[in-house]
């Protein structure tokens, strides 16, 4: 009975000096003071070889007992201790997470580029490929070979800037159309984006300006593929259930020609400052390939048929973002451009 | 076009509201813009007529498509005079001597009328077209001008001299002539003349001339209604700067068989309003009448450019409609368009009117049934959209500038008179003076954003643009274009967390290197640059593969001072040819198997002159000949305490592998004693 005393003794004085140890090396020293070569509970283990067999045994397995709860709750304790080390040391190390990140700022993309990115992306996925043409251009590409000889009333449509009598500021993508047709055979798919120059400055009007011109030419092209072409295009744009209509017009190099309008985005058609009260915007131009332009790229009419479109991509822009006034674009003011 | 709904209620009625016709028109090809009351309680439709509907610039021309539009009957505005030839006296004797230019040429005589004002209703009717009302013969011809599209000129009869009217060109005959608005022109050439016995009376079609105005004493006046080819009236009109509603109208081209009718009406109205007795007229129409062209469609041909059927009572219906007269042979009509429509000329134009009659909003949509085909690789887009965005990640927003350039801009970059970019193309007819060249770099636009954000008070101004630049060839021929990439920075915020505030040179860099890096251009190489604008010490031109593809440098401080930028921290810029890069992107990678043997690294740290660039210590590591050195690379750099002035440390990091074994200690101890002597010897350098 001794030997189960001395254990609940020893058990009990353990925990009285266990529960004030806070540190590491004060478990150590406990560990030490118990469990040592010459610690209390080792001491005690040795004293077993004196008792009476019959006492021996209980003695001994009440001490190993003892010494398994020691280990253990030592053990247990120097974890917690330093777990509790560690959440102080990186307590310590604490930062300011609200302070901004080290990497490198980005700057954005200009919101003309980005519809214009957007509408080729459109056009890619449907097949077309995209074309270049050079922005200074020969009369013959920019008017001619669109059938806008020269002295054609069409001319006054578009205000020309002249480097030379015969070579001009392309005043529209199209003449891409004509240099893509002369070099390639049918059938063919494309857009040409591109800057292009008018004659003309004021509040919705800059002597610069971006445009994606479209062709697209085969033996069975349809004013109905026209429309069902354009119409998947703006719905992406703008939204699946904007109203699209296509209604006549005139362009030297289409015909039939068309406008083509969207249910006005701000007043959703009943009528504000942006669409005249008409409930409708004039979004882009469009028409069937004239024959006169095939022939002057050596493709008959009789066996091809195709249509273009043309569209201004500021235009566009302003629509999608509200933006009122087309100077923003040009004067690069980083409060403008940041919001993009 | 301005179109009075009044005026225009007294040819049909249609019974349909302004709103609901401005609808109709706009969606068969004639776009109303816009819808005005006037003073006089009348409503105006504001009429888009494009170019090749001259036959709409008219009251009668938008009535007649209202009618095809609604079927409504047009009743014509009354034209019968009383014509007392007995009192009209002598005739005026026309002679065309151009008959291609003045294909008919009509007339009267009207004799002892009254000019005085014209009566209220008429006044009204021109002054909400925004035209003053003169006398009644002048408003008259100005009134048919607008209801029947045709323009009509009145000529004093009594300073008509001789009795004749000569239709001819200018050419060396005739040479000056003051017109109406009291300018005396010279005139030459092929400009087509109206001429009495004794010289010039009107520029034909365009403007009369001041000796045969009509004025309060006229009592007798000749009428002219005549045809006139478009393109000389164009070229004419623009020639003397000078436009009229008559030369618009001749211009687009005129209805030649509306002649009679136009004079009639003209003559019916001014013996309504001023009296007179009119005589016969002369016509003088030296081809006759034109023959009715004639257009051959096959309905199968209508039906597949439009894409859906269109029965043939459909089309029948619309060309009979539009006056076409259509003749069915098998599956093929024959129209033959009237004598207005002189747009209609080919196949094409048939298609096109039937189907903006039937509707453009009828016919149904249907995506293209397409082969595929090979795709386009489209690099060079992708190239440009991948360079754009490295520049943006590396903190450049994107800003576009017209492509015009200031002349003086050149002269702000000092480039010397031989540099190319000096040979900028010109505009004949440029908006303002600093429109005036094409641009041949992006710098200066660049500058003058970097000023406008400044002049705001903005902080921290990073823009890049790509664009072409435009190098002049021959005068008259087309440029080179290319394409740039530029940027400019200013990073000027003293509140900005992270900013090493090291050189701003390394950060443009930085930006140049990237754009590399994504490319992976890894042959690249900086020397130093000697482009006038830049800070001769902090400046690089940037080679790959060898060629000169641009610069990056800090702006020099003689340029800011031109160009007016205040603040005292650098600004750097670069710009690079992206053509040239493209050209020279490397090919696709190819594997290189992964070493199987550890390397070993080594440090040395050099204490050099400071003009020993640490790519020149680079170059001599790397050409050192131990096939065991694998990279070498510079990782600091040093001056002050311990350095001699003029002097700095340079510490590079080598490393060491053999592809076949693991490098022994020795090996390694080995070649780097022997590096290291190299070094020194060639860069005149201790060791630290």
């Amino acid at each position: 009975m001794g030997g189960q005393r001395k254990s609940s003794s020893l058990r009990e004085s353990f925990l009285n000096e266990l529960s004030p140890a806070s540190s590491v090396p004060e478990i150590e020293e406990l560990r030490v003071r118990y469990l040592g070569k010459k610690g209390l509970l080792t001491a005690e283990l040795k004293n077993l070889g004196g008792l009476p067999p019959e006492q021996r045994r209980e003695a001994g397995a009440a001490l190993n007992e003892t010494k398994e709860f020691i280990e253990q709750a030592l053990a247990r304790r120097k974890q917690e201790l330093k777990e509790l080390e560690l959440r102080r040391k990186l307590a310590s190390e604490s930062i300011d997470i609200t302070l901004p990140g080290s990497h490198v700022r980005p700057g954005h993309m200009h919101p003309v580029t980005q519809t214009l990115e957007e509408i080729t992306d459109v056009f890619v996925s449907m097949g077309f490929s995209v074309e270049e043409g050079p922005e200074v251009e020969l009369d013959y590409y920019n008017f001619e070979a669109l059938n806008i000889p020269k002295e054609h009333p069409a001319r006054e449509m578009q205000d020309t800037f002249y480097v030379s009598s015969d070579v001009v500021l392309r005043t529209h993508t199209s003449p891409v159309q004509v240099r893509v047709m002369q070099r390639k055979s049918p059938p063919l798919k494309f857009i040409a984006p591109g800057k292009v120059y008018r004659c003309d400055a004021d509040i919705s009007h800059t002597p610069m300006f971006h445009q994606i011109e479209g062709l697209m030419v085969g033996e069975d092209i349809t004013f109905s593929n026209l429309k069902a072409v354009l119409e998947a295009l703006l719905h992406r744009i703008f939204s699946p259930d904007v109203p699209v209509r296509f209604r006549p017009s005139y362009f030297p190099f289409t015909e039939p020609s068309a406008e083509v309008d969207i249910g006005c985005i701000f007043c959703k058609g009943t009528g504000c400052r942006t669409c005249k009260g008409s409930g409708w915007i004039e979004i882009l131009g469009a028409g069937m390939v004239n024959p006169h332009v095939f022939e002057m790229v050596g493709y008959d009419p009789k066996q091809y048929s195709g249509f273009a479109f043309g569209m201004g991509i500021e235009r566009i822009t302003m629509l999608k973002y509200s933006i009122d006034d087309i100077r923003l674009f040009f004067e690069n003011d980083i409060r403008f451009l940041g919001q993009f | 076009m301005r179109i009075s709904f009044g005026w225009l209620s007294e040819f049909i009625k249609p019974g349909l509201s302004v709103e609901k016709i401005a609808h109709l028109l706009t969606m068969s090809g004639l776009e109303v813009e816009a819808l005005e009351t006037t003073p006089n309680n009348d409503v105006i439709m504001e009429v888009n007529v494009t170019p090749n509907r001259a036959d709409c610039l008219s009251i009668l021309g938008v009535v007649r498509e209202l009618s095809v539009l609604t079927g409504a009957q047009v009743t014509l505005p009354p034209a019968r005079i009383k014509t007392e030839a007995e009192t009209a006296g002598p005739q005026i004797k026309v002679e065309i001597r151009n008959p291609e230019l003045c294909r008919r040429y009509s007339g009267r005589v009207v004799r002892n009328l009254s000019i005085g004002p014209s009566p209220e209703w008429m006044a009204r009717r021109l002054e909400d077209y925004g035209i003053r009302s003169i006398n009644n013969i002048v408003d008259i011809t100005n009134y048919v001008l607008i209801e029947l599209g045709h323009p009509l000129h009145a000529f004093d009869l009594n300073t008509l001299k001789g009795g004749r009217i000569v239709v001819d060109t200018a050419d060396n005959i005739y040479r000056q002539i003051k017109t109406l608005d009291g300018v005396e022109r010279k005139l030459a050439g092929n400009a087509l003349i109206i001429a009495d016995a004794e010289g010039p009376v009107a520029l034909a079609g365009i403007m009369g001339g001041a000796s045969t105005e009509v004025e309060e004493s006229t009592t007798d006046i000749f009428l002219e209604a005549a045809w006139f080819e478009p393109v000389n009236i164009r070229k004419t009109a623009k020639a003397f700067g000078l436009s009229s509603e008559s030369s618009y109208r001749f211009e687009r081209g005129a209805d030649i068989e509306i002649i009679p009718y136009a004079l009639d009406r003209a003559s019916f109205l001014i013996q309504e309003l001023a009296g007179g007795s009119p005589g016969e007229p002369v016509d003088v129409y030296p081809g006759k009448r034109a023959v009715p062209r004639c257009i051959e469609v096959s309905a199968a041909r209508i039906s597949r450019l439009i894409g859906t059927d269109i029965s043939r009572e459909d089309a029948t219906g619309i060309l009979e409609r539009l006056g076409f007269a259509p003749v069915w042979s098998d599956s093929v009509i024959t129209s033959f368009p009237p004598s207005y429509r002189l747009d209609v000329e080919a196949e094409a134009d048939i298609v096109e009117e039937v189907a903006r009659i039937y509707g453009y909003d009828r016919i149904p949509t249907a995506l293209p049934a397409s082969r595929l085909s090979v795709p386009e690789a489209m690099a060079k887009m992708n190239f440009v959209r991948a360079a754009r965005q490295s520049v943006r990640r590396s903190g450049y927003s994107e800003a576009i500038n017209f492509s015009f350039m200031n002349p003086l801009a050149l002269d702000m970059l000092s480039l010397p008179p031989e540099d190319a970019r000096r040979s900028a193309v010109s505009l004949i007819n440029p908006l303002k003076q600093e429109e005036s060249l094409l641009r041949t770099t992006l710098l200066p636009a660049l500058i003058e954003n970097l000023r406008h954000n400044l002049q705001r008070d903005l902080k921290d101004i990073m823009l890049t643009e790509s664009a072409r630049v435009f190098i002049k060839r021959k005068k008259g021929e087309q440029p080179e274009e290319r394409l740039m990439l530029s940027g400019i920075s200013m990073r000027n915020s003293t509140y900005s967390f992270w900013r090493n505030g090291k050189d701003e040179f390394y950060a443009a860099k930085g930006a140049v290197e990237a754009l590399f890096d994504g490319l992976r251009i890894q042959d690249r190489s900086f020397s130093p640059s000697q482009e006038p604008f830049l800070h001769p010490g902090k400046s690089a031109e940037v080679f790959i593969s060898g060629r000169r593809c641009g610069f990056v440098g800090v702006l020099s401080p003689a340029v800011r001072e031109k160009a007016e930028i205040k603040g005292k921290e650098e600004i750097t810029v670069f710009e690079l040819d992206l053509d040239i890069i493209f050209e020279n992107l490397p090919r696709a990678s190819v594997y290189r198997p992964v070493p199987k043997f550890p390397a070993v690294e080594r440090d040395i740290a050099l204490v050099v002159d400071d003009a020993v660039s640490a790519a020149e210590v680079i170059r001599r590591i790397k050409d050192y000949p131990s096939k065991l050195i694998e990279s070498a690379a510079v990782f600091d750099l040093y001056k002050g305490d311990g350095i001699p002035s003029g002097k700095k440390s340079m510490a590079f990091n080598i490393r060491y592998r053999a592809q076949d074994r693991t490098l022994t200690e020795d090996e390694v101890e080995q070649v780097h004693e022997g590096l290291i002597k190299d070094l020194l010897v060639h860069t005149g350098g201790n060791l630290r």
